[in-house]
């Protein structure tokens, strides 16, 4: 079963790179061609907002319950959700380059994810300058907690409350998504196959750090 | 440089799919070597 997933979202993923990457696209706005960009960008920034958010989750079980490995998997999340943002971040800007002239342009989305890439750099600063175990855990805990509150600010509120050059988020202020249906549904099973895929990542992690706690322990 | 333009599509999916294969064996390869660990214990 195991086995079948995994091989399921390998399968899942290079279909999605096919169709991303070959299949007709309708001309969207200015960008023909490089609006294909869409359908990994979205998803990278996607995981990385839901690895944050996750982070927040176990950092508050960890402050609830005072088990070590909810402050392990708050910071494997952390750290996934800050490899899926600096992805977002680069193919923002490859992106950027084409269509607005330079790679960087402290455009309010550039700006916002750049501040929330500082953020939760400085999640791993801090818990790299504390050695007791328990003392690091409770501190990145309630940080991880500050810092997953500010996500929905940079991901949703900020960008949205001053003027941008991004193109229209798939959830705008219209309500209405815009892109017809093969786009959507190349694009929806993206965000899937990237969600899987980020799980599986977690798991990884998760599992990683369980044998070293173990190791620990011994 | 004609031929990069006319296939640039299919050059960037062959680059994708090489690189997404490398990470998924990669990460296949992990799992085995985890779950083995896991079993010893």
């Amino acid at each position: 079963m195991d086995k079948i997933l995994k091989y399921g979202l390998f399968i899942w993923l290079t279909a999605v790179i096919c169709f991303a990457i070959i299949a007709p696209i309708p001309a969207v706005g200015s960008m023909g061609e490089r609006a294909r960009i869409l359908y990994f960008h979205v998803p990278t920034a996607w995981v990385s907002t839901v690895a944050f958010i996750m982070a927040l989750f176990y950092g508050a079980q960890y402050i609830r319950k005072r088990d070590i490995l909810y402050d392990y998997k708050a910071a494997s999340s952390a750290a996934l959700g800050l490899i899926f943002a600096v992805l977002a971040t680069v193919t923002g800007a490859i992106w950027a380059k084409f269509e607005w002239g330079a790679f960087w342009n402290w455009d309010p989305r550039q700006t916002s994810i750049f501040v929330l890439i500082l953020v939760y750099g400085a999640y791993f600063a801090l818990r790299s300058a504390v050695e007791s175990e328990d003392q690091r855990a409770k501190l990145s805990s309630v940080y991880s907690i500050l810092a997953g509150i500010t996500v929905p600010f940079f991901v949703f509120i900020f960008p949205r409350i001053v003027d941008s050059l991004h193109p229209d988020p798939i959830v705008n202020s219209s309500g209405k998504v815009k892109m017809n249906t093969s786009m959507l549904l190349v694009f929806l099973s993206s965000l899937a196959g990237f969600t899987g895929l980020f799980v599986w990542m977690l798991n990884l992690r998760i599992r990683l750090s369980k044998l070293a706690l173990k190791e620990d322990r011994a | 440089m004609e031929f990069l333009e006319q296939y640039s599509n299919y050059i960037v999916l062959a680059v994708t799919l090489i690189t997404w294969a490398g990470i998924f064996f990669y990460m296949y390869s992990i799992d085995k070597k985890l779950k083995n660990i896991e079993e010893e214990k």
